[in-house]
């Protein structure tokens, strides 16, 4: 965990006395995939229309989104965050984190818009099986991810090659 | 220093040291060049190159710099093992502080470490370049590349290149130098010794070789030719120097000739002093001598006249016929001791020359006498006179001993003695020909000589225009140094003093010009209006009318207007000058004029 916090320390550009926490990694990445994604072009109202994220079930990762976001843009759009609460539809979103705290629901809630061009980001074992497009692990004291191509291609989302390389599994696409 | 004593001395080495100088030049000049440009363009395209290098790379590891791949990182970074020439890489995330690194070469990443490597640029032997990694507007981190310069290697490696360059170039020059030696430097080698020769020898004999066409060649050729000339010159002058001895030797002899009698006919004299008939005897003797003397020398006074140009024609309207007779009359005597019969083919009517009588004579004369001398006792001699085309043409014909081909030309020539001992028998310098010629070019006419060749008789003959033909003719020939006889002119001389100008009159007339002579203005205009004078001599303070009106009217008048008009007169202002000008003369003279001005004059007109 000292090597993973001290080399997150690096990209964070943080003072040498603090440690990032676990969910501020998480963020930062999770910020960090959107340029490496490409939604299509209907997904979008506008050429200036906002990126949604919405965040269901992960109050410390929205709470540091809200931190990161201020500012910037992907994909020369600025970002949005929006809190899911429990029932709630994901239509509008184009990213969904779903937490750990509500890591159940992620079958239900991909299945509720399967074919949404929706970039469902989860933090669970298992999580790719249920639908997700970009799972987060914790190995030896690092924060990885692995990423299904399949889905993401159903779902009509373009992953970037260059974001595989540092995934610690892929799953295929279905050719 | 000696060498440069061998360049100054000689076109040798003249021409080699050209041929190194401006191949060295050119090639250090180009040389420096090159390099210049070459450091320039080197130092730039390795920065740019590594800049690229840099770019790429920090494309390549931005995800792993983005999500803390340090595997994926260093994986990134192997690629370097491709460019050898990069020694060390490093990448380092937002804060700077170190991610991943490549080494290439051990210990090299010391070097990308040290503070130098944060700029941009070649230091040591290094070159040093980083470059930012962004993605969407964030700030990833920075990758750092050193690579090795081979500046000097190649620096190194130009020189070299370049004193091989130069040391072919040097050969190849002493090659050039080598050929131009046989094309240019040895033809102006052997003109040069050539020269040498003549100058130290005066071997005038010595002659340049031409082996080329250009300019040497010509130079050649040129010299040649003056070295001929002065061989001819030098052959000329030696003949010129026989023939002056020769001469010299005549002369001698023939003024001693009639010498001897005269001081014998003294000696005579002073014995039989009482005895009439031998002091009368010795008288005609002395006489005889005297006379032939005479002739001797007026031959030598004429001979000096016309080599320094002081020969003075008087001409004037003389029928050549009657001249003809009486130099036939002349000769007579002589033709009879020498057992020769002379023929005549005279015209009737008589035909009028412009010419000196005197002289004529003299030259039909000594036409005849030398027919006689050189013709044998009961020989024949032919002198015929007729007019053609314009011309007066006199043929004086022999059956004598004839004359060569080659002496044709030079038994006109001053001093020469057809046949040394004839000549001397019959008495004479030589210089009969040489005058008559003279006499007769100086009348703006010629003489031919014509031989079937030796003991085959000879033909002479003589050509004058006629007067009447103009002179126009384009005949007229200065003899050089000598004042051409001016042709006759109608002349008025218009001046109050009568005793003046009857004497300019006279004078004008002695040149052989028709003179009318008026003696005031009035006189002188109506002289003129019916005379129509070529040149009219004004004085210009007269009665009734003075010389600027007379002028000015002479202008006016139609008959008149054309005529030269000669100012003479006693004042000598400046002021009157230009006053004779504004009225019309075209020459304004004053009293007494020079006889010299007036034949220029003359002879102008």
């Amino acid at each position: 965990m000292r090597a993973l916090l001290a080399t997150l320390c690096l990209l964070l550009a943080c003072p040498a006395a603090a440690q990032p926490l676990e969910h501020e990694v998480k963020a930062a990445f999770l910020f960090r995939f959107l340029p490496y994604v490409e939604w299509p072009q209907q997904s979008f109202e506008a050429p200036g229309a906002p990126l949604t994220i919405g965040v269901l079930g992960a109050p410390h990762i929205e709470d540091e989104l809200r931190h990161i976001i201020p500012g910037r843009t992907v994909h020369g759009r600025p970002v949005v965050l929006r809190q899911l609460k429990e029932g709630e539809s994901a239509r509008g979103l184009h990213v969904l984190f779903v937490g750990r705290a509500a890591s159940e629901r992620v079958r239900a809630v991909t299945r509720l818009a399967p074919w949404q061009p929706l970039l469902v980001v989860s933090e669970s074992p298992g999580a790719l099986e249920q639908g997700a497009v970009v799972n987060f692990l914790v190995a030896d004291g690092r924060v990885g991810f692995e990423i299904a191509l399949d889905e993401a291609e159903r779902r009509a989302l373009r992953i970037s090659s260059r974001m595989l390389g540092v995934a610690v599994r892929v799953r295929p696409p279905n050719s | 220093m000696r060498w440069v004593q061998a360049i100054r001395g000689s076109v040798r080495g003249k021409t080699m040291a050209v041929v190194l100088t401006t191949t060295l030049a050119a090639l250090i000049v180009n040389a420096l060049a090159l390099l210049a440009y070459e450091l320039q363009t080197y130092r730039q395209t390795r920065l740019d190159d590594l800049r690229t290098q840099a770019e790429i790379l920090g494309r390549a590891t931005a995800p792993a710099l983005a999500f803390g791949d340090r595997k994926e990182a260093l994986k990134d970074l192997s690629v370097l093992h491709a460019r050898p020439d990069i020694l060390a890489a490093s990448l380092h995330g937002a804060d700077g502080r170190l991610f991943a690194s490549y080494e290439g070469s051990p210990g090299a990443l010391a070097l990308a470490q040290s503070p130098e490597a944060l700029s941009v640029g070649h230091k040591g032997n290094l070159f040093y370049m980083s470059q930012s990694i962004f993605e969407e507007g964030n700030h990833l981190g920075e990758v750092r590349l050193v690579a090795r310069s081979r500046l000097y290697d190649r620096i190194v490696t130009y020189l070299g290149i370049l004193a091989g360059v130069m040391a072919v170039a040097l050969a190849v020059a002493l090659l050039v130098s080598a050929w131009l030696q046989r094309a240019i430097t040895r033809p102006i080698v052997q003109i040069e010794s050539a020269a040498r020769a003549v100058v130290e020898r005066q071997d005038f004999t010595v002659r340049a070789p031409r082996t080329s066409e250009d300019e040497i060649g010509v130079l050649a050729e040129a010299f040649n030719r003056m070295l001929d000339e002065v061989e001819r010159r030098q052959g000329e002058l030696r003949i010129a120097d026989r023939r002056k001895d020769e001469f010299l030797a005549t002369l001698a002899h023939e003024l001693r000739n009639p010498l001897a009698p005269i001081r014998n006919a003294v000696t005579l004299m002073k014995l039989s002093a009482d005895k009439p008939e031998v002091l009368a005897e010795a008288r005609a003797m002395i006489e005889r001598q005297v006379k032939q003397m005479v002739h001797l020398v007026d031959d030598l006074i004429d001979v000096s006249r016309i080599t320094t140009g002081k020969l003075v024609l008087r001409r004037e309207r003389v029928d050549a016929v009657a001249i003809a007779r009486s130099a036939l009359e002349a000769v007579e005597p002589l033709a009879r001791s020498g057992g020769q019969a002379i023929t005549t083919r005279l015209p009737d009517a008589p035909l009028y020359l412009n010419a000196d009588a005197t002289r004529l004579t003299q030259v039909f004369l000594n036409l005849l006498n030398n027919a006689v001398k050189f013709t044998d006792a009961g020989g024949l001699i032919e002198f015929e006179l007729k007019a053609e085309g314009g011309q007066l043409k006199a043929l004086v014909r022999d059956n004598g001993v004839g004359i060569s081909a080659g002496q044709l030309e030079s038994i006109f020539e001053m001093f020469h003695q057809a046949d040394g001992s004839l000549e001397r028998s019959a008495g004479g310098l030589g210089v009969g020909l040489a005058l008559a010629r003279r006499l007769v070019e100086l009348h703006g006419g010629g003489i031919a000589a014509r031989s079937k060749g030796a003991g085959r008789g000879s033909e002479f003959e003589v050509v004058i225009p006629l007067a009447g033909a103009h002179a126009e003719h384009g005949y007229s020939e200065r003899a050089p140094g000598a004042d051409a006889s001016a042709r006759p002119q109608r002349i008025l001389v218009v001046d109050d003093n009568r005793d003046f100008a009857q004497s300019l009159a006279a004078l004008l007339r002695g040149m052989g010009n028709e003179v009318h002579v008026a003696h005031d203005g009035a006189e002188g205009y109506a002289a003129a209006r019916r005379i129509a004078p070529d040149i009219s001599f004004l004085d210009i303070g007269m009665p009734k009318m003075n010389g600027f009106a007379l002028a000015h009217r002479l202008r006016q008048s139609e008959t008149t207007s054309g005529a030269i008009l000669v100012a003479i007169t006693g004042f000598s202002q400046p002021a009157d000058r230009q006053r004779a000008k504004d009225a019309g003369f075209d020459h304004y003279f004053v009293k007494p004029i020079e006889i010299e001005r007036l034949q220029e004059i003359l002879t102008r007109h």
